[in-house]
């Protein structure tokens, strides 16, 4: 097999770029499904690292970097489910979603 | 109706002229190429050529020049001609020459994995910065589409086929329809799409995601990973199966608790206002 000029570092720095834009969603976002969205682009972020580093370190036959990458997949399912569930909630209550207006324990 | 029909016939007419002196340009340069025809009545046909397109543009995009007189339209033809004479000139003799040869060593150099790899990242990262910078939350999401798909195929790339899938039958198929889900229901998109997806200090959080990169770019290029040395690709979904039954069982077990749970979960959060307009109908 030829050996291709993709390395490590380029995956690497795939992630940090994703990891970033998700971290400035989470940030600068007020709308709430934003910043799930940027939640899930930093899950993704730590997907791509952890594959990466399974294929380019770990070394072949071993794949605890895919079944992390799986549980990872496995718990943000279970994150977006909980998170639009309480962002469905907040709606119903305060009837928006901005999150610098939504700051009230109980009304 | 009179000057609207006189209107017509000028544009008409202008527009024929156009198409007039397009069709004798390009016919003078493909007889002047085939060396049917000699370089002097090559240029006079091309400036002919020019005039006739300046004059039916006048009619178009060069409204305010005024062409009219039978001294500023050749004038002005003649200008047009040499600027093109020019460009012309440079784009055969200087510029194409380089950029074939450059392509040539460029393909040469570059294969075509890195090529398909290099489109997986503009994707994944361009599908990210539209989800972080777009104004309207619908493109947001529907850029997430484009990370999301990008990531699956940078796991293809790294030999993970069953994250590939997973990713592709989870995120696409279920997180982001999910999304796109909450924001119809939270019915923000008929309003101002401004204040639906509003920015909070956007230059400092650019400022934040450019150093966040930096420095995470250097960390992977200088940090002197334990690379193995012959990356395999293999399929590995029954490797993976047996892990997942055999290594992995208990995180596995946790992990479908933890499912069932949320699922649990996200109903009773979800149903909170029609128990409670239940019980106001009950009242």
């Amino acid at each position: 097999m030829s050996q291709s000029s993709i390395g490590l570092p380029h995956f690497l720095i795939v992630g940090a770029a994703l990891f970033a834009l998700g971290m400035v969603t989470v940030v600068t976002r007020r709308n709430a499904v934003g910043i799930l969205m940027g939640v899930e682009l930093i899950l993704n972020a730590a997907n791509v690292n952890f594959v990466a580093f399974n294929h380019f370190v770990e070394g072949p036959g071993k794949l605890t970097g895919q079944v992390f990458s799986i549980f990872v997949i496995v718990l943000a399912a279970a994150e977006a489910a909980i998170g639009l569930a309480i962002v469905l909630a907040i709606y119903q209550t305060f009837r928006t979603i901005d999150v610098q207006e939504t700051d009230l324990l109980r009304q | 109706m009179a000057v609207a029909s006189s209107n017509l016939r000028a544009w008409l007419v202008r527009l024929a002229v156009l198409v007039a002196g397009l069709l004798v340009l390009a016919g003078a340069s493909v007889l002047h190429a085939l060396g049917k025809l000699p370089t002097a009545p090559t240029i006079a046909a091309q400036y002919f050529g020019v005039v006739g397109v300046v004059w039916g543009l006048n009619g178009f995009i060069f409204r305010n020049l005024p062409l009219s007189g039978w001294f500023s339209l050749p004038v002005f033809s003649a200008a047009v001609f040499g600027a093109l004479f020019l460009v012309g000139y440079f784009f055969q003799s200087v510029a194409g020459p380089f950029l074939i040869d450059s392509a040539g060593r460029f393909i040469g150099l570059v294969r075509l994995v890195d090529l398909i790899f290099y489109a997986f990242a503009v994707m994944t990262i361009g599908g990210a910065a539209g989800c972080a910078f777009s104004r309207n939350i619908i493109y947001s999401a529907w850029s997430l589409l484009f990370a999301f798909m990008g990531v699956a195929g940078l796991y293809v790339f790294l030999g993970a086929d069953f994250p590939a899938v997973a990713q592709v039958l989870i995120y696409v198929g279920g997180i982001l329809v999910l999304i796109l889900f909450a924001i119809m229901l939270t019915k923000q998109i008929g309003e101002d799409p401004k204040l639906t997806n509003a920015h909070l200090a956007l230059p400092v959080g650019a400022a934040l995601a450019a150093v966040t990169v930096g420095t995470l770019a250097y960390m992977a290029v200088m940090a002197p990973w334990k690379l193995t040395p012959e990356p395999s690709y293999q399929p590995m979904s029954a490797a993976l199966g047996v892990a997942f039954l055999t290594d992995f069982l208990l995180p596995f077990e946790v992990a479908s608790v933890v499912l069932l749970a949320a699922l649990v979960g996200a109903v009773i959060i979800a149903r909170k206002e029609i128990k409670e307009t239940s019980d106001t109908i009950l009242q």
